[in-house]
């Protein structure tokens, strides 16, 4: 508070894009599609791929791990389905390209997904029935990592460090892409299953306080969360506080300067300030996991566009194909179109429509052929007129145009020094700048030669 | 289903602007000075703005096939030049000179450097000050406006004191600020700027360089490019708030000599070069320190040339020193990054 006037919680930058979530924001949640197929990627978080720990022809049965690992950053990925392993084979993953995964057949027989019971995570649910080591045990097994995007792996976030002892955690239910409304639909329809998650997570951490970001524009999130979380006595340190509506305020960084006031160091990560943070989708898995002993192998999916005949949000099996998905909602309006997995500012365009779901998939988003006009690479583009209105929006306050032209001159070690590694790919830039320049296309680019060039000095 | 399926890196959608678009809005914001230029100097309006805008986009178009770039006409850029340039001359200056001067801008100003985004001064300022580099005398010759003399006739040097009394009874000739430096020089003292005199630099009925005359019409356009975003409001803040300062100081140390610093405001180009020529995104600094720093800068300078230093007017000089120090602005205040120092 300043001057008598209430700042509203928020961050420096960012964008105001079109919202566009009317499309979905009234659409319940629905079962999604029995599938034919399902490909349960063997990557689908940061951390090591897993060994696949079933073979052709092996019968699986719904929840079943199918694929383990060792390594301490790592999570298990399990069959969504009964059926019959076909194969363990590549398939198109969004973010790398190609990757091993298991391929499922689904038993004939096999029903629509089920959710559990709502009445298992009642508003009085006690978190104390759980030790803090039951907990992190069932959340590793359970495969959950990070579902807003990211994809780190839960586990390792929440379990104490020594050399990071968290106090706050923070829940983001910002959802600040524009067209996504999975996690709005979810803590409107899953708040008590929320509420158990954050009150799980906040045991399994020994956090003190837990400080929930809603966006302003998710008014009835707020209140129904809120409800969830006091109704079950004193609020005992959870907190739930609406931020202002800004791309991306759903960030990380974004979200804890918004909350907190406090920046995380430029390239760090939250645990530095002792600070862990978590989605709302995360949260409600583990509850599932927690309590009903329940793998994460469905999610919610917002399947959205103006080419969707039918968009709306489905709870899916993840390993299901893009394909399944759309034709699902009744297929595409239009012949051209742009497939995104993800929202339109950070979401991937796939060329691969059997590219599979993945446990960070929150969205499909189909974009006609006259968005696609409107985008950045189809337009004219000219030269930078150095207007800074890229400096000017930039969340990370970096200076993007200087980073994309020296990526573009191939001069890696001035992006480098320009702090290349702190971009957070947000594409705000890429979005203002009226010269049409892929500043975000460009960034990326240079921190993937940057890897390559790290990767190729001898070990 | 889908036959054609489109990739490309994210984001996926795109903001309106275009750099087109930020052309085009400043073209409808200098709608408003040469609106007023028509009144006031008629048909010599229309002949120097139509002769600097096609010879500059003659010249982008030529210096663009010269090197065998595809045309970079319809960024508009060009057209923004050209009515910048236009509107900094003398209203009677020869259609030659206008064209030497606008094929200067832009080949010399601009294209030398790479074209749009590339060059380090701002084109116009170029253009203008190898005008007043060759031709002086053509750049200090005024006009009466046509609402004060419908012959609209040539004002030289020489007229400069006779023409005091019409100052004194609120019709000026020559230039406001070349009058009131010919006042301190001759110790006529400041008691010769009145109301009258004031109001005229507002609505813009005096003599002066085709497009600074009315600071009511600058001050619409500049406000039409505050509202529209087109510009940030730092450069046009941080210059009028120095100049007035600066003015302010020397007003308070001796009211005699100097005039009152609204007049400084309102009369020569500073409104025009605050709103429309120092903030040039091009030539100006990135950051928003970066800006305010310009903006100061050449706030500072115009007054420092107008009240110590021997021209009567010194827009033009600030901005282009200004325009040369920005590569050291910018590095000297970059963009610091959350959470982190800034680089070196
Ligand atoms: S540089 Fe990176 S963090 Fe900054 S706006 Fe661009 S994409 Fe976002
Ligand atoms: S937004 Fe685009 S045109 Fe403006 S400074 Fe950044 S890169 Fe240059």
């Amino acid at each position: 508070m300043r001057l008598g006037i209430v700042r509203s919680r928020s961050f420096r930058g960012g964008t105001h894009a079109a919202q566009k979530k009317e499309l979905t924001r009234e659409k319940p949640i629905e079962p999604g599609p029995a599938v034919g197929e399902v490909a349960v990627m063997l990557s689908q978080h940061i951390g090591s791929t897993c060994r696949p720990v079933v073979k052709k022809q092996d019968k699986v049965s719904a929840g079943q791990a199918v694929g383990e690992c060792d390594a301490f950053v790592c999570a298990p990925v399990h069959s969504p389905v009964n059926g019959v392993v076909r194969e363990v084979a590549l398939r198109s993953h969004a973010v790398l390209g190609r990757s091993m995964a298991v391929v499922i057949q689904p038993d004939p027989q096999e029903n629509p997904p089920k959710l559990p019971a709502a009445e298992m995570f009642a508003p009085d649910f006690d978190e104390e029935a759980y030790s803090p080591e039951q907990i992190c045990d069932a959340v590793l097994r359970a495969g959950i990592v990070g579902m807003g995007g990211a994809g780190f792996p839960t586990r390792v976030k929440i379990e104490p460090d020594p050399r990071f002892p968290k106090d706050t955690m923070i829940i983001n239910g910002c959802e600040c892409e524009p067209y996504i409304t999975c996690d709005y639909r979810i803590m409107l329809e899953w708040t008590g299953r929320i509420a158990a998650g954050i009150k799980l997570a906040k045991r399994a951490a020994g956090c003190s306080r837990v400080l929930v970001g809603i966006e302003d524009n998710k008014p009835d999130a707020i209140d129904a969360l809120r409800a969830a979380l006091e109704a079950g006595g004193i609020r005992n340190g959870i907190e739930v506080l609406a931020v202002r509506t800004k791309y991306p305020q759903g960030g990380e960084r974004q979200l804890i300067k918004a909350i907190l006031g406090k920046n995380v160091p430029a390239g760090g990560i939250p645990p530095m300030i002792g600070v862990v943070v978590l989605n709302v989708a995360t949260a409600a898995a583990i509850a599932e996991a927690v309590v009903c002993g329940r793998p994460l192998t469905h999610r919610v999916v917002t399947v959205t566009g103006e080419a969707i005949a039918r968009p709306g949000n489905y709870y899916v099996a993840i390993g299901t194909s893009v394909r399944e998905l759309i034709e699902f909602c009744g297929s595409v309006t239009e012949k051209s179109a742009k497939v995104v997995l993800g929202g339109p500012m950070m979401g991937i365009a796939v060329a691969d429509l059997e590219t599979p779901i993945t446990k960070t998939t929150g969205a499909i988003t189909v974009l006609t052929a006259e968005q696609i006009g409107k985008a950045k690479f189809e337009r004219r583009r000219t030269a930078c007129i150095r207007c800074g209105r890229c400096l000017q929006v930039c969340p990370e306050s970096l200076n993007p145009t200087r980073i994309a032209h020296a990526v573009k001159s191939n001069l890696i070690d001035e992006a480098e020094r320009n702090y290349m590694a702190a971009c957070i790919e947000c594409g705000c830039c890429s979005y203002v700048c009226p010269a049409n320049i892929e500043l975000t296309g460009y960034i990326k680019t240079g921190k993937i030669f940057l890897a390559r060039q790290k990767k190729r000095m001898p070990q | 289903m889908l036959s054609d399926i489109k990739v490309s890196c994210s984001p996926h959608i795109s903001g309106p602007l275009s750099t087109r678009r930020v052309m085009v809005d400043v073209i409808v914001a200098l709608l408003f000075p040469m609106a007023a230029a028509g009144y006031y100097f008629r048909i010599h309006a229309v002949i120097l703005i139509g002769t600097c805008v096609v010879s500059c986009a003659a010249a982008e178009w030529l210096c663009c096939a010269i090197r065998r770039k595809p045309s970079t006409l319809d960024d508009f850029s060009a057209v923004v030049t050209g009515i910048l340039l236009a509107l900094s001359l003398p209203p009677r200056i020869p259609a030659w000179a206008a064209v030497v001067g606008s094929v200067f801008a832009i080949a010399i100003g601009k294209m030398v450097f790479g074209g749009l985004g590339a060059n380090v001064f701002n084109p116009a300022m170029v253009g203008r000050a190898f005008l007043t580099a060759s031709f002086g005398m053509l750049m200090t010759t005024w006009t009466t406006p046509a609402t004060l003399d419908p012959n609209m006739s040539r004002i030289d040097r020489g007229n400069i004191i006779a023409a005091r009394e019409h100052v004194i009874r609120g019709r000026t000739q020559a230039t406001p600020l070349a009058w009131s430096k010919m006042a301190i020089k001759r110790r006529l003292g400041g008691e010769t700027y009145d109301d009258q005199f004031f109001a005229a630099t507002v609505t813009g009925e005096v003599g002066g360089c085709l497009g600074e005359t009315s600071a009511i019409a600058l001050l619409m356009g500049g406000a039409y490019l505050l509202i529209r975003r087109t510009i940030g409001f730092h450069i046009p803040l941080a210059v009028l708030l120095s100049a007035f300062v600066f003015a302010g100081a020397a007003y308070l140390k001796d009211s005699w000599t100097y005039v009152h610093p609204f007049f400084h405001l309102t009369s020569g180009g500073l409104l025009l070069g605050a709103f429309f020529i120092a903030t040039d995104p091009v030539t100006a600094p990135l950051t928003r320190r970066g800006m305010w720093i310009f903006g100061l800068g050449v706030g500072t300078l115009t007054m420092l040339i107008r009240i110590v230093g021997e021209y009567p007017e010194g827009v033009m000089y600030a901005v282009l020193l200004m325009n040369a120090v920005t590569p050291l602005i910018d590095r000297l205040f970059r963009s610091v990054p959350v959470g982190g120092k800034p680089n070196v």
